[in-house]
């Protein structure tokens, strides 16, 4: 097995997939993770920041406390959790991060501004995998203040910023159906301080490409046209985000971590289980879901490969 | 956040005659991070208490403090540690929890307190000091020698503080004229005994404030079944089912073949609720509002008292 199999977080449980609040408690809580793609991530990350700012990094002034909180939090969890490869230093006001797998060290003073050459959440960024978020607790809503986003799929941070939890979910289909997203955010105002629960998230991309924002849909969203039966299993690939929401003690704004993985369908039907479950999931998808994921455009070729699999390894449908 | 945890009494200062200030630490764990408003519960023999912290956030140095009032009752957690604790004991708390908030997004703060309602403003007033926010404090007590922190309240926020002693009926008048001619924007934070918190209310509401920038301490937190009991549902007015002490209703209703969606079964998420017909309930949840409950009811930890008549719904569909 590879190791992108061995870590990829599946995501179905249940044979049939519908919109629901799969978050689970996270003990200890934890906002990232570090996995075997760290380094390559790390830098294709960089590069896209490097490249389009813009685009991947937005921040509301009133975020600035809530982004000084991250980077602390980040950095000591990273530290604390994976002290192999970080360390954090303290000397009164002052840091030093050093991060061993990619031998660079950061040092800066907390709440000053002047002693970084990038706003807090950017810098905190920078060291993670994760799309990070700001979602500000406000007294009459959750607002989208502050985002380092490199990886979306299929949305646009200059779009969001500054809008409301519900709305940002207004695309989404029949996300508010029986209350849906509006529980969701009462959920996420409930979230006690320092605890962290995390859900997944799926989609399904063409290749293994992690930058997917709507600003470039132009360049990545035809090939979906490529798809064929012979080609699904290197071309289509299951994208998951671990999702986690992390309650920031001090100013008491909530951290939105997407942590994504791609995993070629090639790999995923070497497991029968996961063969079985994507399978029977994607067949019974409610075609406004799979329209709104982009699959309604191959899914009769992915249907035949994955059944034409499931026959080869003799699995029942 | 830590479910329960020991720490150390380090010290303890006599505030007023009738007011304890408590310092806690651990010299093995480390103390997580609170925000303004913040509060521990002490797990106490009586049961648990909950107290703000004052500590500043943004320099808290490993050490957790409250203030506790000897409210005098026989069985009562502020007699127990006025008179049974002392430096070096060991107890056990868990949290911190902040149901009071300080929004950041207000552009001036109106704090109004009585007595020892002063407690949560304490750690807001140092946290909004250092990050350079405007804020008036308006106290109001008895006597000085009944008005906790007043030296240091008024040496630290000379500026900032308006000190009530006089009659009640001057008071209610001045803390009304304080409220009045705010501009947009304007928070307002309140503490204090109920009627003190019914009249700041009810100006708040003759003056149109907009009651989402009107913040007390609303939640309470989520009552603990102890003891569970067996009770009888009567279910969309036909199935009777009887949900036993050692399980939910949830999954009860499961076990029935009802399709009731869940996620966290700990009361938070909202999403096993079914409507509550008749029946008196106990709710255990930390996620319904108050108007709510009365017509709902979260079926992962809330349980009827004897006999209780729900409608749940049949579709199963799982948002
Ligand atoms: C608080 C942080 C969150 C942020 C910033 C956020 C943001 C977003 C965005 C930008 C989208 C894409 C919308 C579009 O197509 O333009 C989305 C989709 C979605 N979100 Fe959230 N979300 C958050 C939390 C949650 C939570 C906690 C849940 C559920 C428990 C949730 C459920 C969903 C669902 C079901 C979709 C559709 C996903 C799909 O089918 O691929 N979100 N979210
Ligand atoms: S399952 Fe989450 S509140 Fe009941």
């Amino acid at each position: 097995m590879s190791n992108s199999s061995k870590e990829f977080p599946f995501p179905f449980t249940k044979d049939s997939y519908a919109y629901s609040n799969n978050s689970i408690l996270l003990d200890p809580a934890r906002s990232v993770a570090v996995s075997s793609h760290y380094i390559e991530e790390v830098k294709l990350k960089r590069n896209l920041l490097n490249q389009n700012h813009e685009r991947c990094f937005r921040a509301l002034p009133l975020s600035l406390e809530a982004q000084w909180e991250v980077l602390l939090l980040v950095f000591k969890e990273l530290s604390t959790c994976e002290p192999q490869y970080f360390t954090l230093e303290q000397r009164g006001n002052a840091y030093q991060f050093t991060n061993h797998l990619l031998r660079e060290v950061e040092s800066f003073s907390f709440k000053d501004s002047s002693s970084i050459e990038v706003e807090p959440l950017d810098l905190a960024g920078r060291h993670v995998q994760e799309d990070l978020i700001i979602m500000g607790d406000r007294h009459d809503g959750l607002f989208l203040e502050a985002g380092q986003l490199c990886f979306p799929s299929n949305w646009s941070l200059t779009f969001v910023l500054g809008m409301e939890f519900k709305a940002i979910h207004t695309p989404v289909p029949g996300i508010t159906d029986n209350r849906f997203i509006e529980k969701v955010e009462r959920f996420i105002t409930r979230i006690r301080p320092n605890s962290a629960w995390e859900r997944k998230n799926w989609s399904v991309t063409i290749t293994n490409k992690l930058d997917t924002p709507l600003e470039t849909y132009s360049d990545w969203g035809k090939l979906r046209y490529n798809v064929t039966e012979a080609n699904a299993g290197e071309l289509v690939n299951l994208r998951v985000e671990v999702q986690r929401l992390y309650r920031l003690p001090v100013t008491n704004d909530i951290l939105f971590s997407i942590h994504t993985y791609l995993l070629p369908l090639n790999e995923l039907i070497s497991n029968d289980e996961w063969l079985k479950k994507f399978y029977t999931n994607v067949k019974t998808l409610p075609k406004e879901i799979a329209d709104y994921k982009g699959i309604s455009l191959y899914k009769r070729e992915l249907m035949t490969f994955l059944e034409r699999a499931l026959t080869q390894r003799k699995i029942e449908r | 956040m830590n479910d329960r945890y020991v720490v150390r009494v380090e010290k303890m200062e006599q505030v007023t005659p009738t007011i304890k200030a408590f310092t806690l630490s651990s010299n093995t764990a480390t103390l997580e991070q609170f925000g303004a408003g913040a509060h521990l519960t002490l797990h106490l023999p009586m049961g648990n208490r909950q107290y703000s912290l004052i500590n500043n956030p943004l320099d808290m140095k490993n050490e957790y403090k409250i203030a506790v009032k000897n409210l005098g009752s026989e069985q009562g957690g502020s007699r127990y540690l006025h008179e049974q604790l002392e430096v070096g004991d060991i107890i056990e708390v868990s949290g911190p929890d902040n149901y009071f908030p300080v929004h950041l997004e207000a552009q001036h703060y109106l704090f109004f307190a009585a007595g020892i309602g002063i407690t949560p403003f304490l750690s807001m007033m140092s946290y909004l000091s250092t990050l350079g926010k405007t804020f008036e404090l308006h106290y109001a007590a008895p006597h000085v020698e009944n008005c906790p922190f007043h030296e240091e309240i008024t040496n630290k926020y000379s500026k900032q503080a308006y000190v009530y002693l006089g009659s009640r009926e001057e008071k209610r008048k001045k803390l009304k004229e304080a409220l009045r001619n705010r501009k947009v924007g304007t928070h307002v934070y309140m503490c204090g005994p109920k009627s003190f918190m019914e009249m700041l209310n009810d100006s708040t509401k003759e003056l149109h404030f907009p009651q989402r920038v009107v913040h007390e301490e609303r939640f309470r937190p989520a009552l603990v079944i102890r003891d569970p009991k067996p009770f009888c549902v009567s279910v969309n007015g036909k199935d009777l089912v009887f949900v036993k002490e050692n399980e939910s209703l949830l999954e009860r209703l499961r076990n029935e073949g009802y399709s009731i969606p869940y996620a966290c079964r700990m009361g938070i998420c909202g999403s096993c609720e079914v409507t509550l017909c008749e029946g008196e309930v106990l709710h255990s949840d930390s996620f319904l509002t108050e108007q709510e409950k009365k017509s709902k009811m979260l079926s992962c930890v809330s349980r009827g008292v004897g006999d209780i008549a729900i409608d749940v719904e049949q579709d199963g569909s799982e948002k």
